[in-house]
Protein backbone atom coordinates (compact mmCIF):
# COMPACT_ATOMS: atom_id res chain seq x y z
CA UNK A 1 0.00 0.00 0.00
CA UNK A 2 1.65 3.43 -1.63
CA UNK A 3 0.32 4.99 1.91
CA UNK A 4 1.48 2.96 4.51
CA UNK A 5 5.01 3.32 2.56
CA UNK A 6 4.77 7.25 2.66
CA UNK A 7 4.33 6.82 6.16
CA UNK A 8 7.58 4.63 6.61
CA UNK A 9 9.31 7.71 4.85
CA UNK A 10 7.76 9.89 6.32
CA UNK A 11 9.33 8.57 9.91
CA UNK A 12 12.58 7.50 8.29
CA UNK A 13 12.09 4.05 9.49
CA UNK A 14 14.04 1.77 7.07
CA UNK A 15 12.55 -1.94 8.81
CA UNK A 16 9.33 -2.83 6.22
CA UNK A 17 5.66 -2.83 7.87
CA UNK A 18 4.96 -6.67 8.97
CA UNK A 19 2.07 -8.08 8.02
CA UNK A 20 0.66 -10.68 11.04
CA UNK A 21 -2.82 -12.13 11.92
CA UNK A 22 -4.55 -9.09 9.29
CA UNK A 23 -2.74 -6.21 11.47
CA UNK A 24 0.05 -4.18 10.07
CA UNK A 25 3.30 -3.67 12.51
CA UNK A 26 5.95 -1.13 12.38
CA UNK A 27 9.21 -1.29 14.25
CA UNK A 28 9.33 2.51 14.72
CA UNK A 29 13.00 2.70 15.35
CA UNK A 30 14.14 6.21 16.79
CA UNK A 31 10.77 7.64 15.43
CA UNK A 32 8.83 8.75 18.37
CA UNK A 33 5.61 8.41 19.68
CA UNK A 34 4.66 12.07 19.01
CA UNK A 35 6.04 11.66 15.61
CA UNK A 36 4.11 8.86 14.28
CA UNK A 37 1.00 11.05 15.80
CA UNK A 38 1.69 13.53 13.51
CA UNK A 39 2.59 11.20 10.07
CA UNK A 40 -1.27 9.49 11.33
CA UNK A 41 -2.57 12.30 10.95
CA UNK A 42 -1.19 13.96 8.19
CA UNK A 43 -1.86 10.49 6.30
CA UNK A 44 -5.71 10.71 7.19
CA UNK A 45 -5.27 7.79 9.93
CA UNK A 46 -8.03 7.26 12.55
CA UNK A 47 -6.84 6.64 16.07
CA UNK A 48 -7.85 3.61 17.63
CA UNK A 49 -6.45 2.88 21.04
CA UNK A 50 -3.44 1.82 23.33
CA UNK A 51 -2.86 -1.45 24.44
CA UNK A 52 -0.74 -1.73 27.27
CA UNK A 53 1.51 -4.42 28.17
CA UNK A 54 3.23 -5.83 31.51
CA UNK A 55 6.60 -7.37 30.68
CA UNK A 56 8.09 -9.86 32.83
CA UNK A 57 10.40 -8.81 36.07
CA UNK A 58 11.61 -5.37 35.51
CA UNK A 59 11.67 -5.00 31.96
CA UNK A 60 8.50 -2.19 31.75
CA UNK A 61 6.29 -2.11 29.26
CA UNK A 62 4.95 -2.41 25.45
CA UNK A 63 2.01 -0.41 24.50
CA UNK A 64 0.55 -0.53 21.12
CA UNK A 65 -0.58 1.99 19.23
CA UNK A 66 -3.11 0.95 16.61
CA UNK A 67 -4.46 3.67 14.31
CA UNK A 68 -7.01 2.45 11.51
CA UNK A 69 -6.31 3.62 7.80
CA UNK A 70 -8.41 2.70 5.01
CA UNK A 71 -9.67 -0.08 6.52
CA UNK A 72 -6.53 -1.49 7.63
CA UNK A 73 -5.23 -1.83 11.20
CA UNK A 74 -1.99 -0.75 11.80
CA UNK A 75 0.08 -1.12 14.98
CA UNK A 76 3.16 0.03 16.25
CA UNK A 77 4.73 -0.69 19.97
CA UNK A 78 6.92 1.17 22.11
CA UNK A 79 8.66 0.20 24.74
CA UNK A 80 8.93 1.54 28.58
CA UNK A 81 12.14 0.63 30.48
CA UNK A 82 11.58 0.10 33.34
CA UNK A 83 8.30 0.08 36.21
CA UNK A 84 9.35 2.55 38.63
CA UNK A 85 7.95 6.14 39.21
CA UNK A 86 10.73 7.90 37.40
CA UNK A 87 11.32 5.56 34.52
CA UNK A 88 7.39 4.28 33.52
CA UNK A 89 6.82 7.55 31.28
CA UNK A 90 6.33 8.16 27.52
CA UNK A 91 4.84 11.18 25.53
CA UNK A 92 1.34 11.76 25.42
CA UNK A 93 -0.07 12.39 22.43
CA UNK A 94 -3.60 13.66 23.46
CA UNK A 95 -2.98 17.73 22.43
CA UNK A 96 -2.24 15.69 18.75
CA UNK A 97 -4.74 13.30 18.69
CA UNK A 98 -7.78 14.37 21.23
CA UNK A 99 -9.14 11.03 20.65
CA UNK A 100 -5.89 9.26 22.38
CA UNK A 101 -7.39 11.08 25.92
CA UNK A 102 -9.29 8.44 27.75
CA UNK A 103 -7.47 5.38 26.57
CA UNK A 104 -4.02 7.44 27.85
CA UNK A 105 -5.78 7.97 31.41
CA UNK A 106 -6.78 4.56 31.68
CA UNK A 107 -3.19 3.15 31.18
CA UNK A 108 -2.24 5.16 33.36
CA UNK A 109 -5.03 3.95 36.21
CA UNK A 110 -4.44 0.35 35.11
CA UNK A 111 -0.26 0.56 35.46
CA UNK A 112 0.63 3.33 36.54
CA UNK A 113 1.94 5.12 33.44
CA UNK A 114 2.96 8.23 33.18
CA UNK A 115 1.91 10.18 29.94
CA UNK A 116 4.15 13.36 30.38
CA UNK A 117 2.88 16.92 28.92
CA UNK A 118 -0.76 16.30 30.35
CA UNK A 119 -2.77 16.64 32.90
CA UNK A 120 -5.04 14.22 34.36
CA UNK A 121 -8.32 14.70 35.16
CA UNK A 122 -9.84 12.85 38.56
CA UNK A 123 -9.73 8.43 37.53
CA UNK A 124 -11.96 7.52 35.32
CA UNK A 125 -12.21 4.06 35.86
CA UNK A 126 -11.26 2.57 39.03
CA UNK A 127 -12.78 3.61 42.08
CA UNK A 128 -9.95 4.23 44.76
CA UNK A 129 -7.06 6.37 45.51
CA UNK A 130 -3.91 4.91 43.53
CA UNK A 131 -3.17 4.58 39.62
CA UNK A 132 -1.56 1.16 38.69
CA UNK A 133 -3.54 -1.26 41.01
CA UNK A 134 -5.78 -2.23 38.76
CA UNK A 135 -3.99 -4.59 35.32
CA UNK A 136 -0.19 -4.78 37.13
CA UNK A 137 1.09 -7.89 37.94
CA UNK A 138 1.61 -6.12 41.67
CA UNK A 139 0.43 -3.16 42.88
CA UNK A 140 2.68 0.21 41.81
CA UNK A 141 5.33 0.82 44.81
CA UNK A 142 6.14 4.10 46.25
CA UNK A 143 4.09 5.77 43.95
CA UNK A 144 3.90 9.84 44.39
CA UNK A 145 0.55 10.37 42.94
CA UNK A 146 -1.58 12.03 45.12
CA UNK A 147 -4.89 10.56 46.47
CA UNK A 148 -7.41 11.44 44.00
CA UNK A 149 -11.14 11.44 44.46
CA UNK A 150 -12.84 8.06 44.92
CA UNK A 151 -16.11 6.97 42.84
CA UNK A 152 -18.50 8.16 45.24
CA UNK A 153 -16.91 11.95 45.83
CA UNK A 154 -16.94 12.02 41.74
CA UNK A 155 -20.89 11.01 41.79
CA UNK A 156 -21.43 13.79 44.39
CA UNK B 1 -23.82 33.76 36.22
CA UNK B 2 -22.96 30.15 35.48
CA UNK B 3 -24.21 26.93 37.58
CA UNK B 4 -23.64 23.76 37.14
CA UNK B 5 -26.52 21.02 36.60
CA UNK B 6 -25.60 17.28 37.22
CA UNK B 7 -27.02 14.70 34.79
CA UNK B 8 -26.92 11.31 36.66
CA UNK B 9 -25.36 9.04 37.45
CA UNK B 10 -28.91 8.03 38.29
CA UNK B 11 -31.78 9.64 35.75
CA UNK B 12 -34.76 8.53 33.91
CA UNK B 13 -32.89 9.56 30.70
CA UNK B 14 -30.13 7.44 31.45
CA UNK B 15 -30.43 3.42 30.70
CA UNK B 16 -27.25 2.70 32.95
CA UNK B 17 -25.48 5.14 35.22
CA UNK B 18 -22.70 7.43 34.18
CA UNK B 19 -22.37 11.55 35.58
CA UNK B 20 -22.76 14.60 33.18
CA UNK B 21 -21.83 17.75 34.29
CA UNK B 22 -23.09 20.40 32.57
CA UNK B 23 -21.72 24.10 32.90
CA UNK B 24 -24.91 25.75 32.55
CA UNK B 25 -25.81 29.85 31.82
CA UNK B 26 -29.63 30.32 31.48
CA UNK B 27 -30.76 27.38 29.92
CA UNK B 28 -27.59 27.08 27.48
CA UNK B 29 -24.93 24.61 28.30
CA UNK B 30 -21.83 26.26 27.83
CA UNK B 31 -19.72 23.05 28.20
CA UNK B 32 -19.87 19.86 30.04
CA UNK B 33 -17.63 17.02 31.75
CA UNK B 34 -18.14 13.01 32.30
CA UNK B 35 -17.84 11.18 34.62
CA UNK B 36 -18.08 7.35 33.90
CA UNK B 37 -16.88 4.01 36.69
CA UNK B 38 -19.95 3.67 37.75
CA UNK B 39 -19.99 -0.04 36.08
CA UNK B 40 -16.22 -1.05 36.43
CA UNK B 41 -16.05 -4.74 37.32
CA UNK B 42 -12.17 -5.61 36.27
CA UNK B 43 -13.54 -7.62 33.42
CA UNK B 44 -9.82 -7.40 31.80
CA UNK B 45 -8.05 -8.87 34.50
CA UNK B 46 -10.89 -10.90 34.97
CA UNK B 47 -9.94 -12.65 31.84
CA UNK B 48 -6.63 -13.67 32.99
CA UNK B 49 -7.95 -15.71 35.00
CA UNK B 50 -10.09 -17.72 33.05
CA UNK B 51 -8.75 -20.39 29.80
CA UNK B 52 -10.32 -20.19 26.64
CA UNK B 53 -13.56 -21.96 27.10
CA UNK B 54 -14.55 -19.65 30.50
CA UNK B 55 -12.81 -16.46 29.14
CA UNK B 56 -15.89 -16.57 25.87
CA UNK B 57 -18.37 -16.23 28.76
CA UNK B 58 -16.86 -13.83 30.80
CA UNK B 59 -16.78 -11.53 27.41
CA UNK B 60 -20.50 -11.82 26.49
CA UNK B 61 -21.43 -10.40 29.96
CA UNK B 62 -19.46 -7.28 28.91
CA UNK B 63 -22.87 -5.73 27.07
CA UNK B 64 -25.66 -6.84 27.30
CA UNK B 65 -27.02 -5.53 24.01
CA UNK B 66 -24.43 -6.57 21.67
CA UNK B 67 -23.27 -10.07 24.02
CA UNK B 68 -23.08 -11.79 20.38
CA UNK B 69 -20.29 -8.82 18.92
CA UNK B 70 -18.02 -9.44 21.76
CA UNK B 71 -18.26 -13.31 21.59
CA UNK B 72 -17.72 -13.27 17.66
CA UNK B 73 -14.65 -10.26 18.22
CA UNK B 74 -12.87 -12.55 20.89
CA UNK B 75 -13.43 -15.50 19.14
CA UNK B 76 -12.06 -14.24 15.96
CA UNK B 77 -8.78 -12.91 17.57
CA UNK B 78 -8.35 -16.16 19.21
CA UNK B 79 -8.89 -17.93 16.02
CA UNK B 80 -6.29 -16.19 14.94
CA UNK B 81 -3.74 -17.45 17.57
CA UNK B 82 -5.22 -21.07 17.04
CA UNK B 83 -5.08 -21.21 13.38
CA UNK B 84 -8.60 -22.51 13.01
CA UNK B 85 -10.78 -21.43 10.60
CA UNK B 86 -15.22 -21.62 10.66
CA UNK B 87 -15.95 -23.49 8.37
CA UNK B 88 -18.70 -21.45 5.60
CA UNK B 89 -21.67 -21.98 7.19
CA UNK B 90 -20.80 -21.02 10.69
CA UNK B 91 -19.40 -17.90 8.98
CA UNK B 92 -22.90 -17.46 7.67
CA UNK B 93 -24.71 -17.75 10.85
CA UNK B 94 -22.27 -14.90 12.73
CA UNK B 95 -23.37 -13.07 10.20
CA UNK B 96 -27.45 -13.68 10.48
CA UNK B 97 -26.64 -13.61 14.36
CA UNK B 98 -24.91 -9.97 14.27
CA UNK B 99 -27.56 -8.25 11.98
CA UNK B 100 -30.04 -9.48 13.91
CA UNK B 101 -28.55 -7.85 17.08
CA UNK B 102 -28.05 -4.91 15.32
CA UNK B 103 -31.78 -5.13 14.35
CA UNK B 104 -32.28 -5.51 17.86
CA UNK B 105 -29.95 -2.85 19.44
CA UNK B 106 -31.37 -0.33 17.03
CA UNK B 107 -34.90 -0.68 17.30
CA UNK B 108 -34.40 -0.86 20.93
CA UNK B 109 -32.62 2.52 20.68
CA UNK B 110 -35.18 4.39 18.22
CA UNK B 111 -37.60 3.45 21.19
CA UNK B 112 -35.85 4.74 23.58
CA UNK B 113 -34.82 8.16 21.68
CA UNK B 114 -38.81 7.97 21.17
CA UNK B 115 -39.54 8.15 24.60
CA UNK B 116 -36.88 10.78 25.09
CA UNK B 117 -38.71 12.92 22.76
CA UNK B 118 -41.82 12.47 25.06
CA UNK B 119 -43.47 10.18 22.15
CA UNK B 120 -44.20 6.96 24.21
CA UNK B 121 -46.73 5.35 21.77
CA UNK B 122 -43.85 5.25 19.33
CA UNK B 123 -41.61 3.80 22.13
CA UNK B 124 -44.01 1.12 22.46
CA UNK B 125 -44.43 0.45 18.35
CA UNK B 126 -40.71 0.02 18.88
CA UNK B 127 -40.73 -2.15 21.63
CA UNK B 128 -43.54 -4.44 20.37
CA UNK B 129 -40.92 -4.48 17.09
CA UNK B 130 -38.06 -5.43 19.17
CA UNK B 131 -39.55 -8.08 20.69
CA UNK B 132 -40.42 -9.83 17.24
CA UNK B 133 -36.46 -9.85 16.43
CA UNK B 134 -36.21 -11.00 20.20
CA UNK B 135 -38.09 -13.73 18.93
CA UNK B 136 -35.58 -15.11 16.26
CA UNK B 137 -32.79 -14.25 17.95
CA UNK B 138 -34.29 -17.21 21.56
CA UNK B 139 -35.64 -19.66 18.51
CA UNK B 140 -31.92 -19.56 17.31
CA UNK B 141 -29.99 -19.62 20.23
CA UNK B 142 -32.33 -20.65 23.02
CA UNK B 143 -31.79 -17.12 24.50
CA UNK B 144 -32.58 -13.80 24.18
CA UNK B 145 -29.83 -12.03 25.81
CA UNK B 146 -26.57 -14.06 26.14
CA UNK B 147 -26.52 -16.42 22.50
CA UNK B 148 -23.58 -18.37 23.98
CA UNK B 149 -23.00 -18.67 19.74
CA UNK B 150 -19.55 -18.74 19.45
CA UNK B 151 -16.54 -20.63 20.17
CA UNK B 152 -13.49 -21.04 18.45
CA UNK B 153 -13.21 -22.52 15.23
CA UNK B 154 -17.53 -22.09 14.46
CA UNK B 155 -20.41 -21.76 15.98
CA UNK B 156 -22.49 -23.83 18.79
CA UNK B 157 -26.29 -23.83 16.91
CA UNK B 158 -27.13 -24.43 13.74
CA UNK B 159 -29.98 -22.73 12.14
CA UNK B 160 -31.89 -25.62 10.46
CA UNK B 161 -34.09 -23.82 8.23
CA UNK B 162 -32.90 -20.18 6.96
CA UNK B 163 -36.06 -20.12 4.97
CA UNK B 164 -38.29 -20.11 7.65
CA UNK B 165 -36.92 -17.20 9.59
CA UNK B 166 -37.78 -14.75 5.82
CA UNK B 167 -41.18 -13.74 6.94
CA UNK B 168 -39.87 -12.34 9.92
CA UNK B 169 -37.83 -10.05 8.24
CA UNK B 170 -40.29 -9.46 5.67
CA UNK B 171 -42.64 -8.23 8.39
CA UNK B 172 -40.29 -6.18 10.57
CA UNK B 173 -38.93 -4.48 7.24
CA UNK B 174 -42.64 -3.31 6.17
CA UNK B 175 -43.55 -2.51 9.85
CA UNK B 176 -40.36 -0.05 10.01
CA UNK B 177 -41.34 1.47 6.17
CA UNK B 178 -44.95 1.60 7.05
CA UNK B 179 -44.51 3.11 10.67
CA UNK B 180 -41.64 3.89 12.31
CA UNK B 181 -39.58 5.46 9.65
CA UNK B 182 -42.23 7.89 8.29
CA UNK B 183 -43.07 8.90 11.52
CA UNK B 184 -39.06 9.54 12.24
CA UNK B 185 -38.80 11.14 9.60
CA UNK B 186 -42.19 13.19 9.06
CA UNK B 187 -43.53 14.34 12.11
CA UNK B 188 -42.98 17.54 13.07
CA UNK B 189 -42.42 16.02 16.85
CA UNK B 190 -39.70 14.31 15.78
CA UNK B 191 -38.00 16.86 13.56
CA UNK B 192 -39.03 20.10 16.32
CA UNK B 193 -36.82 17.56 18.92
CA UNK B 194 -34.04 16.53 16.70
CA UNK B 195 -33.13 18.73 13.79
CA UNK B 196 -30.61 20.64 13.99
CA UNK B 197 -29.55 19.63 17.53
CA UNK B 198 -26.65 17.98 18.97
CA UNK B 199 -24.65 18.71 16.15
CA UNK B 200 -21.22 16.69 16.30
CA UNK B 201 -19.43 18.43 12.84
CA UNK B 202 -17.51 16.22 10.03
CA UNK B 203 -14.09 18.10 11.75
CA UNK B 204 -14.87 17.46 15.34
CA UNK B 205 -16.05 13.59 14.59
CA UNK B 206 -12.95 13.03 12.46
CA UNK B 207 -10.72 14.76 15.60
CA UNK B 208 -12.72 12.76 17.98
CA UNK B 209 -12.59 9.69 16.20
CA UNK B 210 -16.05 8.36 16.50
CA UNK B 211 -16.96 5.26 15.44
CA UNK B 212 -20.31 3.87 13.90
CA UNK B 213 -23.80 5.34 13.45
CA UNK B 214 -21.99 8.56 15.67
CA UNK B 215 -19.31 9.18 12.73
CA UNK B 216 -21.50 8.16 9.53
CA UNK B 217 -24.38 11.01 10.77
CA UNK B 218 -21.36 13.70 10.43
CA UNK B 219 -20.17 12.62 6.90
CA UNK B 220 -17.53 9.69 7.79
CA UNK B 221 -18.20 6.77 5.35
CA UNK B 222 -16.52 4.36 7.38
CA UNK B 223 -18.17 0.41 8.03
CA UNK B 224 -15.44 -2.25 8.77
CA UNK B 225 -18.28 -4.76 7.10
CA UNK B 226 -17.33 -3.07 4.22
CA UNK B 227 -13.96 -1.50 4.83
CA UNK B 228 -12.49 -5.14 6.62
CA UNK B 229 -14.38 -7.31 5.75
CA UNK B 230 -14.74 -10.54 8.31
CA UNK B 231 -17.64 -13.50 8.69
CA UNK B 232 -19.08 -13.90 5.70
CA UNK B 233 -19.69 -10.00 4.51
CA UNK B 234 -17.79 -9.49 1.69
CA UNK B 235 -19.99 -11.90 -0.22
CA UNK B 236 -22.76 -9.24 1.13
CA UNK B 237 -24.17 -6.54 -1.41
CA UNK B 238 -25.24 -3.98 1.07
CA UNK B 239 -25.20 0.22 0.95
CA UNK B 240 -23.55 2.26 4.34
CA UNK B 241 -26.30 4.74 4.77
CA UNK B 242 -24.39 8.49 5.66
CA UNK B 243 -25.72 11.54 6.70
CA UNK B 244 -23.91 15.29 6.34
CA UNK B 245 -25.60 17.05 9.26
CA UNK B 246 -24.04 15.71 12.36
CA UNK B 247 -27.02 16.32 14.05
CA UNK B 248 -29.72 14.02 16.47
CA UNK B 249 -31.81 13.58 13.57
CA UNK B 250 -28.94 12.44 10.67
CA UNK B 251 -27.82 9.82 13.95
CA UNK B 252 -31.53 8.53 13.46
CA UNK B 253 -31.93 8.47 9.87
CA UNK B 254 -28.79 6.53 9.50
CA UNK B 255 -30.23 4.04 12.16
CA UNK B 256 -33.14 3.73 10.62
CA UNK B 257 -31.65 3.31 7.27
CA UNK B 258 -29.22 0.39 8.59
CA UNK B 259 -32.55 -1.39 10.03
CA UNK B 260 -33.35 -1.70 5.92
CA UNK B 261 -29.92 -2.75 5.08
CA UNK B 262 -30.02 -5.19 7.99
CA UNK B 263 -32.61 -6.62 6.81
CA UNK B 264 -31.37 -6.91 3.61
CA UNK B 265 -28.25 -8.87 4.20
CA UNK B 266 -30.60 -10.97 6.72
CA UNK B 267 -32.33 -12.04 3.76
CA UNK B 268 -29.20 -12.73 1.35
CA UNK B 269 -27.14 -14.52 4.27
CA UNK B 270 -30.61 -16.65 4.91
CA UNK B 271 -30.63 -17.61 1.06
CA UNK B 272 -26.64 -18.12 0.41
CA UNK B 273 -26.00 -20.27 3.77
CA UNK B 274 -24.20 -23.21 2.34
CA UNK B 275 -24.58 -26.95 3.62
CA UNK B 276 -22.15 -27.95 5.81
CA UNK B 277 -20.42 -28.34 9.25
CA UNK B 278 -20.67 -25.57 11.40
CA UNK B 279 -17.19 -25.77 13.51
CA UNK B 280 -13.96 -26.63 12.64
CA UNK B 281 -12.54 -27.10 16.31
CA UNK B 282 -10.90 -30.26 17.50
CA UNK B 283 -10.81 -31.40 20.75
CA UNK B 284 -7.94 -29.59 22.49
CA UNK B 285 -6.72 -26.44 21.14
CA UNK B 286 -3.69 -25.42 20.96
CA UNK B 287 -2.75 -21.61 20.95
CA UNK B 288 0.42 -20.20 19.55
CA UNK B 289 2.30 -17.50 21.34
CA UNK B 290 1.88 -13.85 20.37
CA UNK B 291 -1.15 -10.95 19.92
CA UNK B 292 -3.76 -11.18 17.78
CA UNK B 293 -6.48 -8.45 17.17
CA UNK B 294 -9.78 -8.72 16.06
CA UNK B 295 -12.17 -5.70 15.02
CA UNK B 296 -16.42 -6.23 14.33
CA UNK B 297 -18.34 -3.56 13.24
CA UNK B 298 -21.41 -3.78 16.80
CA UNK B 299 -24.61 -1.76 16.00
CA UNK B 300 -22.88 1.42 18.15
CA UNK B 301 -19.59 1.03 16.02
CA UNK B 302 -16.13 -0.24 16.15
CA UNK B 303 -15.38 -3.04 18.53
CA UNK B 304 -11.57 -4.39 19.05
CA UNK B 305 -10.09 -6.99 21.13
CA UNK B 306 -6.66 -7.70 21.36
CA UNK B 307 -5.95 -11.03 22.66
CA UNK B 308 -2.53 -12.06 23.89
CA UNK B 309 -1.14 -15.83 24.56
CA UNK B 310 1.65 -17.22 26.12
CA UNK B 311 2.65 -20.92 25.23
CA UNK B 312 1.17 -23.45 26.85
CA UNK B 313 -0.93 -21.74 28.66
CA UNK B 314 -4.93 -22.60 28.81
CA UNK B 315 -5.64 -18.34 30.02
CA UNK B 316 -5.29 -15.73 27.90
CA UNK B 317 -2.00 -13.23 29.03
CA UNK B 318 -4.11 -10.27 28.36
CA UNK B 319 -7.24 -9.27 26.63
CA UNK B 320 -8.00 -5.47 25.39
CA UNK B 321 -11.38 -4.08 24.75
CA UNK B 322 -12.01 -1.27 22.93
CA UNK B 323 -15.66 -0.58 22.20
CA UNK B 324 -17.47 1.39 20.28
CA UNK B 325 -19.02 3.81 23.36
CA UNK B 326 -15.28 4.65 24.61
CA UNK B 327 -14.40 6.28 21.38
CA UNK B 328 -17.78 8.24 21.02
CA UNK B 329 -19.00 8.75 24.54
CA UNK B 330 -15.63 11.95 24.58
CA UNK B 331 -17.68 13.60 21.67
CA UNK B 332 -20.82 14.31 23.91
CA UNK B 333 -18.90 16.91 25.26
CA UNK B 334 -18.84 19.00 21.67
CA UNK B 335 -22.32 17.77 21.10
CA UNK B 336 -23.71 19.59 24.24
CA UNK B 337 -22.22 22.55 23.91
CA UNK B 338 -24.91 25.56 23.37
CA UNK B 339 -27.70 23.20 23.66
CA UNK B 340 -30.57 23.79 25.19
CA UNK B 341 -30.57 22.01 29.06
CA UNK B 342 -33.99 20.24 28.00
CA UNK B 343 -31.85 18.51 24.99
CA UNK B 344 -28.82 17.09 26.37
CA UNK B 345 -30.84 13.70 27.62
CA UNK B 346 -31.82 13.09 23.74
CA UNK B 347 -28.49 14.38 22.79
CA UNK B 348 -26.03 12.06 25.14
CA UNK B 349 -29.01 9.00 24.17
CA UNK B 350 -28.39 9.80 20.31
CA UNK B 351 -24.76 7.91 20.49
CA UNK B 352 -26.41 5.15 21.77
CA UNK B 353 -24.31 4.70 24.56
CA UNK B 354 -23.35 1.71 26.60
CA UNK B 355 -21.62 2.50 30.11
CA UNK B 356 -21.33 -1.28 30.62
CA UNK B 357 -19.22 -1.71 27.29
CA UNK B 358 -17.45 2.00 28.54
CA UNK B 359 -16.36 0.80 32.07
CA UNK B 360 -15.50 -2.91 31.75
Amino acid sequence: MIALENLREKLGVAEPWVESRGTYWLNPGMATVRELAQAMNSAGARFVTITAYELPGDAGFRLEYHWDLQGCLLGVPFQIAGKSPESAKIESIYDLSEAADWIEREVHEGFAIEFTGREYEPLMLKPGDKPGVNLREAPAQDNPAPSLPGQKEVAQ
Amino acid sequence: MSYKIPMGPYHPGLEEPYKLDMICEGETVVDAELNIGFNFRGIEHLAETRNYVQVIALMERVCGICSFIHTLTLCQAMEKLTGLEAPPRAQYIRVIMAELERLHSHVLWAGIAAKLMGFKTMFMTCFALREKVMDVLQAISGNRVNYSMNHVGGVNRDIEDPIALVPMIDDLEREMMRTVIPIFTTSSTARSRCAGIGVLTHEKAVSCAVVGPTARASGIAQDLRRDAPYAAYAEMKFEVPVEQAGDVRARLFVRALEIIESCNILRQALAKMAPGEISSAGEKLVFATGTATSRVEAPRGEVLYSVTWKENSRNPARVHVRTPTYANMPAVRWMVRGARLADTPLIQASIDPCYSCTDR
